[in-house]
């Protein structure tokens, strides 16, 4: 009994020997066993990464269309103007970081120097976050109690013969209003933006003797997939006399884009990550290879078969775990610093990124070294030993 | 000498070569693939982008301002202009004609219901999937139904030449309590004309101000407002590249190109210059682009583009130091063999060359089966996602061999010198 528990004793003490000793004179195939393992499971990890936050990045970078959501009056409540305090309330039924633009929108016909045109009052701000593809020669406006400026589609501008920087008389005989103001940009959208003059929400309500009011609000909202449609919903149940609808346009379109870069992206993620896993194993199968002769000594002093399958996957898995972690980590800064570079912000770390990275990796590493020694443990001693 | 150790070497070692090969084919094919993707990104993404809806915006030349807020105009004195519907196949004919991807056509009109209190809707005319005959055979397919996938229809569609069918938006539907299958009569503004019968076919859901109108085949409404043969907008589809310097330069002022400039900004698919050619081809109009749909469209498809183009290089770095990790083991187990030729008198510029001349073959072959592997992913990917083959460029066969080459070189000069600076006696010895 004791014989038998100082023996195994020494065959466990002889398995880390082995072990040590062949991770410590070996050190350059080690670092080259490492460094490939490191290399495959940073690439997946980055890629993985990128994966897991596609829709977050994307569905940021689609609110370049502008506004996907609309909160009106009711059509059938007679009047198409509500209360300004009613439709902040509902837009802040959106969490804050998820509202990238909004801006509420009252209108009106009022007359300028050369004939009529439709005055819009807008919060500029908002405003300037919902629509970053309005085309602005001069200059947007800034503050929001600026009363003296105005922005002129392009359009109107031609018709009214106004260049930046020009005077414009707006007048509303309805309210006696009368007022020069400065065109300080002039706009181009292509559609009904250019034969509009803007102004801030203020003056549009002093203007058009509807302080107070609006007649919608149109915002830009982060969504992912038909969160959008829900929100709507309920919205429209928590306030009844709003029209509250996602702008199809928008909303429709930006699924389906952000499903085909989705899918794109898997599909790349899963080429490189199998790609990626044969080459590690190629090269795995290429450094356990050279140790045939190694193997036919172990087998000549005696060792059996099972002990000498047994040391090398307990080598490999030592390598193998080391490259991993190590790999995870360069393949995080890796997937950071692509983030910077395509969307300008971080990607954030998901744990589902540790199974797929860790798993094939590791299981890659197992098999590449099993194949090369059991094709090895199977040789006769005596002909490895002879170099054949 | 040189060539029969060469041979020699690729006869012996066959499986270390042929795992040198399959671990640069891998890498090569990733690369190809990821390469190939991303210079043909950009024409698949916008496609897709085209469900975003017409980026361009055809209007008569008129000099009154339309006064319309939320789809309904306060001008209604506004002279009348229109574009001729048989101007309209020109849209087709322009330099870029294979890049239009569809047209609509647009004719407005206020109609009053009869029957249903003193109300009025607006009337909107126009094409849902009208088969246009071009010069040549060719068959061109226009109407809403190509340029704005995102309208939902329940109920069915109605045919082009129908004279009764509509679409009801669903804001109308719902205001008038109407279901498909109702009619509704309706006449002129102020009771003049006479009374037409609609069916309504099916609800129309936009988001848009299409929700609160009557969506009617073009040729009813012109029978209705008689204007016979005009439309009053097209809403043009166009495959576009993203704006950039030379574009933005010529809608500042397009006097301030030179002939050259103005040449390739004519011949590129900017909006821009696309918009200019259709007001070159059909009489009379201003073309203008729709910046919601053309500017955010490069936005996004440049940021895609950059994705692709970062992630090949990332995946282009990493295979490179898997392929000279590879390169160094398999030239590493073979310093018995080193120290021999070395013993027999080899200088170490002739074993270099042997390792060099190895590298290059594997290379080399390893390059074009990695090509041949990539094209083939790249169509998978391409299919799979898009539903359509990736254009294989040539470019890439040659970029990705000399790639491939170069970094077997890399991986084997390090091994290399190290192992020509050997002592043949020691290595013999098997001490190192």
């Amino acid at each position: 009994m004791a014989g038998d528990k100082s023996g195994a004793r020494t065959n466990t003490w002889m398995f880390l020997l082995i072990l040590w000793k062949s991770l410590k004179v070996r050190r350059s195939r080690v670092f080259i066993t490492f460094f490939s393992i490191m290399i495959g499971a940073a690439i997946i990890t980055a890629l993985s990464s990128i994966y897991f936050d596609i829709s977050t990045k994307m569905s940021r970078e689609l609110r370049a269309y502008g506004a996907n959501f609309f909160i009106g009056q009711k059509d059938s409540s007679g009047s198409r103007i509500a209360e300004a305090r009613e439709i902040e309330d509902a837009l802040a039924m959106v969490p804050q970081d998820k509202v990238i633009g909004a801006s509420p929108y009252l209108y009106g016909v009022v007359r300028l120097d050369l004939g009529n045109a439709v005055l819009a009052g807008v919060d500029f701000a908002g405003l300037r976050r919902l629509s970053p593809y309005w085309q602005v020669e001069g200059r947007w406006i800034v503050v929001d109690f600026d009363d003296a400026s105005c922005m002129v589609g392009k359009t109107l501008a031609k018709n009214m013969e106004l260049k930046v920087g020009s005077q414009v008389t707006v007048i509303r005989n309805e309210t006696g209003f009368q007022r020069k103001l400065t065109v300080k940009g002039i706009v181009e959208t292509g559609q009904a933006e250019d034969e509009q003059i803007f102004v801030n929400l203020a003056l549009a309500g002093r203007i058009l003797g509807q302080e107070g009011k609006v007649n919608h609000v149109m915002a830009s909202i982060v969504t992912e997939g038909t969160d959008i449609d829900g929100l709507a919903s309920r919205m429209q149940n928590r306030f009844p006399g709003l029209d509250v609808k996602p702008i199809r346009k928008v909303s429709y379109s930006e699924g389906r884009i952000l499903e085909k870069i989705k899918g794109l992206m898997a599909l790349i993620a899963f080429i490189v990550l199998t790609v990626t896993t044969l080459c590690v194993m190629t090269t795995l199968i290429a450094v356990v290879s050279e140790r045939t002769r190694e193997i036919g000594l172990m087998k000549a002093i005696g060792a059996d078969d099972r002990g000498i399958v047994l040391q090398f996957l307990t080598e490999i898995l030592v390598i193998g775990f080391a490259g991993v972690l190590a790999g995870m980590a360069m393949g995080f800064v890796l997937a950071q610093i692509l983030g910077k570079a395509v969307f300008g912000s971080a990607i954030s770390f998901r744990f589902a990124v540790l199974p797929v990275t860790l798993i094939p990796s590791v299981c890659a590493s197992l098999l590449a070294a099993a194949l090369p020694v059991r094709m090895a443990v199977r040789i006769v001693p005596a002909q490895v030993l002879k170099e054949e | 000498m040189f060539f029969r150790m060469l041979r020699q070497s690729f006869m012996r070692g066959r499986r270390r070569k042929a795992l040198a090969t399959a671990t640069i084919v891998l890498a090569a094919s990733l690369i190809t693939a990821l390469m190939n993707l991303s210079i043909d990104v950009g024409d698949k993404m916008s496609k897709e982008m085209k469900s975003y809806g017409a980026n361009i915006n055809v209007v008569p030349k008129s000099e009154s301002i339309p006064l319309e807020i939320g789809g309904v105009d306060y001008n209604p004195l506004r002279g009348q202009v229109f574009i001729d519907e048989k101007d309209l196949p020109k849209i087709k004919e322009i330099f870029w004609h294979n890049n239009i991807v569809g047209f609509a056509p647009y004719l407005k009109v206020t109609a009053e219901l009869i029957g249903r209190g003193p109300k009025a809707v607006t009337l909107v005319g126009t094409y849902f999937d009208k088969i246009i005959p071009l010069s040549g055979d060719e068959e061109f397919r226009a109407g809403v139904r190509v340029i704005n996938p995102f309208w939902q229809v329940q109920g069915i569609w109605p045919e082009d030449d129908d004279r009764a069918g509509v679409l009801a938006g669903a804001a109308f539907a719902r205001e008038m309590n109407l279901k498909i299958g109702d009619t509704i009569s309706v006449t002129m503004p102020g009771g003049k004309g006479k009374e037409h019968i609609l069916a309504i076919k099916g609800i129309l859901t936009t988001g848009g101000a299409e929700e609160s109108a009557l969506v009617a085949p073009l040729l009813l409404v012109q029978k209705f407002a008689r204007q016979e043969g005009k439309v009053q907008s097209v809403s043009v589809s166009a495959l576009t590249v993203p704006e950039d310097r030379l574009s933005r330069k010529a809608r500042h002022s397009s006097d301030s190109l030179n002939s050259l400039e103005y040449d390739r900004w004519y011949c590129t698919a900017y909006v821009s210059s696309i918009s200019h050619q259709i007001e070159e081809a059909v009489p009379n109009v201003t073309a203008r682009p729709i910046w919601q749909v053309a500017a955010g469209e490069g936005t996004v498809i440049n940021k895609i583009q950059l994705l692709m183009i970062v992630v090949t290089i990332a995946v282009f770095i990493a295979s490179g130091l898997g392929i000279s990790s590879l390169m160094v083991t398999t030239i590493m187990e073979r310093s018995r063999e080193i120290g021999l030729m070395k013993a027999l008198g080899a200088s170490e510029t002739e074993v270099h060359l042997l390792f060099l001349g190895e590298s290059t073959i594997v290379g080399v072959l390893g390059g074009l089966l990695g090509c041949a592997a990539g094209a083939l992913l790249s169509q998978i990917i391409g299919l799979s996602v898009f539903g359509s083959t990736v254009s294989f460029n040539l470019i890439v066969i040659p970029v990705n061999v000399v790639i491939s080459v170069l970094i077997a070189l890399a991986g084997s000069l390090m091994p290399s010198r190290l192992i020509a600076k050997l002592h043949p006696a020691e290595v013999l010895h098997g001490r190192r």
